[in-house]
């Protein structure tokens, strides 16, 4: 096929997109053109002069901006930012990797060089060759749609938006404390392979959070409320448009409603979940036992193994058949959304869990003729230069009904239940069965109707059991992007950002915990 | 390691170029180098390897009570300048912090054993093949379908502090690990093992592989057992991962402000209070022979031997600077390195004293259900063994617990002489512990 270099894609591509290629070269920083194409040429010829059958280099650079308040002042004010080169080939059947912090052609090729001497060490380690499933060389350019680049904003007006939320909340009798933050990721990065793939991309992610925090001078006791803005791959607009101040007031207001709430009564319930609590379990209870390195064994001495083997492809029934369950990494705003992945496949979208079936997982180039398939999911990526490619989550999500059923019809079909707003305490076993979830706000539903607040609330389920009592999801128009900026996984763990969307959705018949131990004590 | 060529030049060039854009400026400069090689393996063989050398300059800024943060990971004059501009440039548009504190002038540091190897430093990757074959032979010559995975981690770490005022504080160490899962092919035995050390010759491949396979092997077919409260005896493992949520309630401020487990009902802290056994104490000490660590913070403050918790009761909480002087106590500096004290009980002696009861060699996914009681939830895994009359006599199916650590350390009756590290928390160094009514909430299915 005919490749383009870099330059020749950059000046055909014309006027039209020249502001999105004004803020890739912003988000180059000091990183010169000509110095990237001699830098990824030195490193792939000294790893094919090194006996490497494969290569690829990244040059990433990420900006990390993190702004903290609390109460009526600023507590942190943080701008981070790493580049560096990394090379990872195959020599020997065998991977090999190495990264340093210095861009330059030379160090480029010490560190192929080393990473193919790596791997040929290791292969006497190895019992079968890595093979990497075929993949369309791409020469490409991609970035987050946005209007407001983050870092452009002024510290000064974030720090000004952040206080008049913490003022709101304060406002709240009884509300003690208000801190918020917001965190700005940035992260361009240049791919290229001994395959001809040649790919830049710019990745813009913000987080906000708001927390108030109410006591009790009497009892000491002490409760905090989230406010349910989440994670974004967008601009500042995100921020802009969200209604942080106005919600503040509420945000207090339900911490002070959260301590006086009665304690809850232990037992099997109905239950509502959010969508700003439900992503969370979708994450630990389907997100990660679809991952198929963890199932095949990968994973096994740090995360842990899974449930869900390829065995049981095609025949588990993994939920109820009002769930569907899919991975999509071009879903807009989506945290793990992206143009091509670490191995430089091209992203989409597949299901995982189709009507309730357990049918699909996460695959790399690596990864999938182990289960047969001819291409990559398009799933690797890597925290940063320093770190080897490998599978991580692409945003995993729960299809809404097709019918547009609302929250207030699904709290009409419960009894006696809970509706569980926001994400609280999350801790699940090794192979993904037994999970234990906590919340932010917790409602009693009395015969179809909220009832007042509850506290203390825990729900204990198994996931198989748990996702087969699912009745009903919500229609498309209470479908909510919900995430995560921080999901570690590996030896040595790396980071990924990830999103979720999901309706709200009923669970019937699940076991309600009480967390207070203070009447113990 | 690859060390950064000239500190000295590289501190004065952020000193200077901070002066050029305010002659008033205060400056912390934080100065590391990192080098790390890793091999990962898995299903018996070598899955990914990693070699990265990386450097950052921190440089904060303050101008009165404003102050911000800049850092970058290159070395250069461009970059240094342009990290030093970017600070300021926050600083001077962020509002004023009323807990700034001054950057500290000259310090005296006390002086800690070496942490730093230099056999360890910059292990080939041969080394890394070698250790991880010696591994995998264990596993293959057990006789039995085992699965090894593991990984194993070289590292050389150096930091340098310096500060406008006059601190200068470094240290240099070095880190070696491994870990490894041993699981049995019919998917019902799993064991682990893990080392820390700054020295590779304490990190025996080979033994650590033993003590997995022998796990795996010896839980293969867990007996049901039903939830509930049993004595137990937690390996060192599972001491770590439960005193490491223990260790984030330290600050004296979260007290002072009715928000974590040291606060007393109607204000104040429970320093003074008798909360756990007798037989626990716990100290911060840079300068353990066998635990060593930087004798300063983040800001440079000297860190001094310090215990938080003796013979059951809480002697002291953490101060910073600020919080310190507004409660007119004397600022700790911030502490990451904890040790449990020894007892004199091997790990056969503790589980000697169990009727009945249950021997942990880890938890899981631990997690803060209630930070006001220190109410903890996670998971059992990689050998879960019942005891009775004093002997382990089989393994029993997984289990969540909820339980307080701070109930757990009220609740123990004997400590484990053997003190050791772990890859996951390498500021933790803890003995096992035997502690009653442990609450399992429920069944895990996991293997």
């Amino acid at each position: 096929m005919l490749k383009l270099t870099r330059r020749e894609l950059l000046a055909g591509a014309g006027a039209a997109t020249a502001l999105s290629f004004a803020q890739l070269a912003d988000a180059r920083g000091l990183l010169l053109e000509p110095l990237l194409d001699d830098v990824v040429a030195a490193a792939l010829a000294a790893a094919a002069k090194a006996k490497a059958t494969y290569a690829d280099v990244r040059i990433v650079r990420r900006r990390q901006e993190v702004i903290q308040t609390r109460e009526d002042h600023v507590t942190g004010v943080e701008s981070h930012q790493s580049y560096g080169v990394g090379v990872r080939v195959i020599a020997g059947g065998a991977w090999g990797f190495a990264a340093s912090s210095r861009v330059d052609p030379k160090e480029a090729a010490r560190v192929a060089t080393l990473a193919a001497e790596t791997a040929l060490a290791d292969s006497k380690l190895l019992k079968r060759p890595v093979e990497l499933a075929p993949e369309p060389t791409h020469v490409d350019v991609w970035q987050t749609p946005l209007s407001k680049d983050p870092f452009k904003i002024p510290v000064d007006q974030k720090v000004e938006l952040l206080l008049a939320i913490n003022a709101e909340i304060l406002k709240v009798p009884g509300v003690k404390f208000a801190n918020s933050s917001v965190e700005s990721l940035g992260e361009w990065k240049l791919f290229a392979s001994s395959e001809g793939s040649y790919i830049e991309q710019n990745v813009i992610r913000i987080g906000p959070t708001v927390r108030a925090t109410a006591i009790d001078a009497k009892t000491g006791e002490f409760v905090s409320r989230d406010h349910p803005i989440q994670p974004m791959q967008a601009g500042w607009e995100y921020i802009e448009a969200a209604r942080l101040v106005a919600d503040g007031r509420r945000m207090g207001e339900d911490a002070v409603a959260k301590l006086k709430a009665p304690s809850v009564e232990p037992g099997k319930r109905d239950l509502v979940l959010s969508p700003e609590h439900l992503y969370l379990t979708i994450h630990e209870s389907v997100g990660h036992p679809t991952e198929l390195d963890r199932a095949m064994g990968y994973e096994a001495n740090f995360a842990g193994t899974s449930f869900a083997t390829p065995d049981k492809r095609n025949k588990l029934k993994y939920a109820s058949t009002a769930v569907t369950l899919y991975a999509d990494k071009t879903t807009p705003g989506g945290l793990a959304t992206c143009g091509y992945d670490d191995d430089g496949v091209q992203t989409g979208r597949w299901d995982l869990v189709k009507d309730g079936i357990f049918v699909g997982y996460q695959t790399t180039r690596e990864q999938a003729s182990w289960i047969g398939e001819k291409r990559s999911r398009g799933t690797s990526y890597a925290e940063d230069f320093k770190s080897f490619p490998f599978q991580r989550m692409p945003n995993v999500s729960l299809q809404p009904a097709q019918s547009d059923v609302r929250l207030e019809q699904l709290l009409a079909g419960v009894d006696d239940g809970i509706y569980i707003e926001g994400a609280g305490s999350y801790s699940i076993d090794h192979q993904r069965y037994n999970f234990q979830f906590g919340g932010q706000v917790f409602h009693a539903i009395k015969k179809g109707k909220l009832a007042g607040p509850l506290k203390d609330v825990a729900y204990h389920s198994n996931t198989v059991d748990f996702w087969n009592r699912c009745e009903a999801v919500g229609g498309r128009s209470s479908w909510k992007l919900c995430g995560a900026l921080h999901d570690g996984k590996g030896e040595p763990t790396q980071s990924n950002a990830v999103s979720h969307g999901c309706p709200p959705a009923l669970f019937r018949g699940i076991e309600v915990l009480n967390t207070n131990r203070r009447r113990q004590s | 390691m690859r060390e950064l060529k000239n500190p000295e030049a590289l501190i004065s060039s952020v000193f200077a170029a901070a002066k050029r854009l305010n002659p008033d400026a205060q400056v912390l400069v934080k100065l590391g180098s990192t080098s790390a090689g890793n091999l990962r393996f898995a299903r018996g063989e070598v899955t990914s390897t990693g070699d990265a050398d990386d450097e950052t300059v921190s440089v904060t800024i303050q101008v009165g009570k404003r102050r911000a943060v800049g850092t970058a990971n290159q070395v250069d004059a461009a970059t240094v300048r342009d990290t030093v501009e970017r600070a300021y440039r926050l600083a001077k548009i962020s509002p004023e912090d009323p807990e700034v504190m001054p950057v500290l002038g000259p310090q005296k540091y006390l002086t800690a054993p070496s942490a730093f190897d230099p056999a360890s430093d910059r292990l080939s990757a041969e080394h890394r093949a070698s250790a991880v074959e010696s591994a995998l032979g264990v596993a293959k010559s057990a006789g039995e379908d085992l699965d090894l995975a593991g990984y194993f981690e070289r590292q050389s770490l150096a930091q340098t502090i310096a500060t406008s005022a006059g601190a200068r504080a470094g240290h240099r160490l070095t880190r070696v690990r491994l870990s490894t899962t041993a699981r049995t092919s019919d998917g019902t035995g799993s064991g682990w093992a893990a080392a820390h050390s700054q020295r590779a010759s304490e990190v025996k491949p080979a033994e650590l592989a033993r003590r997995a396979v022998d796990k795996a092997t010896r839980s293969r077919k867990p007996r049901p057992l039903a939830p509930g409260r049993y004595t137990v005896v937690l390996e060192p493992a599972a001491v770590a991962e439960m005193l490491n949520a223990l260790s984030f309630q330290l600050p004296a401020r979260l007290a002072d402000e009715g928000r974590s487990f040291f606060a007393a009902p109607g204000g104040g802290t429970r320093v003074g209070e008798k909360l756990f056994s007798e037989k626990i104490t716990l100290r911060s000490d840079p300068a353990d022979a066998a635990a060593p660590s930087a004798p300063f913070d983040d800001e440079g403050m000297p860190l001094k031997p310090t215990t938080w918790i003796e013979s059951g009761k809480l002697l002291a909480l953490s101060y910073t600077r600020f919080w310190a002087q507004k409660m007119g106590k004397a600022p700790t500096g911030q502490h990451a390195s904890w040790q449990l004290g020894a007892g004199d009980a091997s790990l056969e002696a503790l589980i000697s004293g169990v009727k009945r009861g249950l021997l942990v060699t880890r938890f899981w996914y631990t997690r803060t259900l209630d930070p006001q009681t220190l109410l903890l939830t996670g998971l059992t895994r990689d050998g879960l063994f019942l005891i009775e009359n004093g002997q382990v006599v089989a393994p029993v199916n997984n289990f969540r617990y909820n339980e307080s650590v701070a109930q757990m350390l009220k609740n123990v009756d004997a400590v484990g002489s053997e003190r050791v590290r772990l890859p996951a928390w390498p500021g933790i160094l803890v003995p096992a512990l035997r502690s009653r009514e442990f609450n399992f909430a429920s069944v895990s299915e996991a293997v």
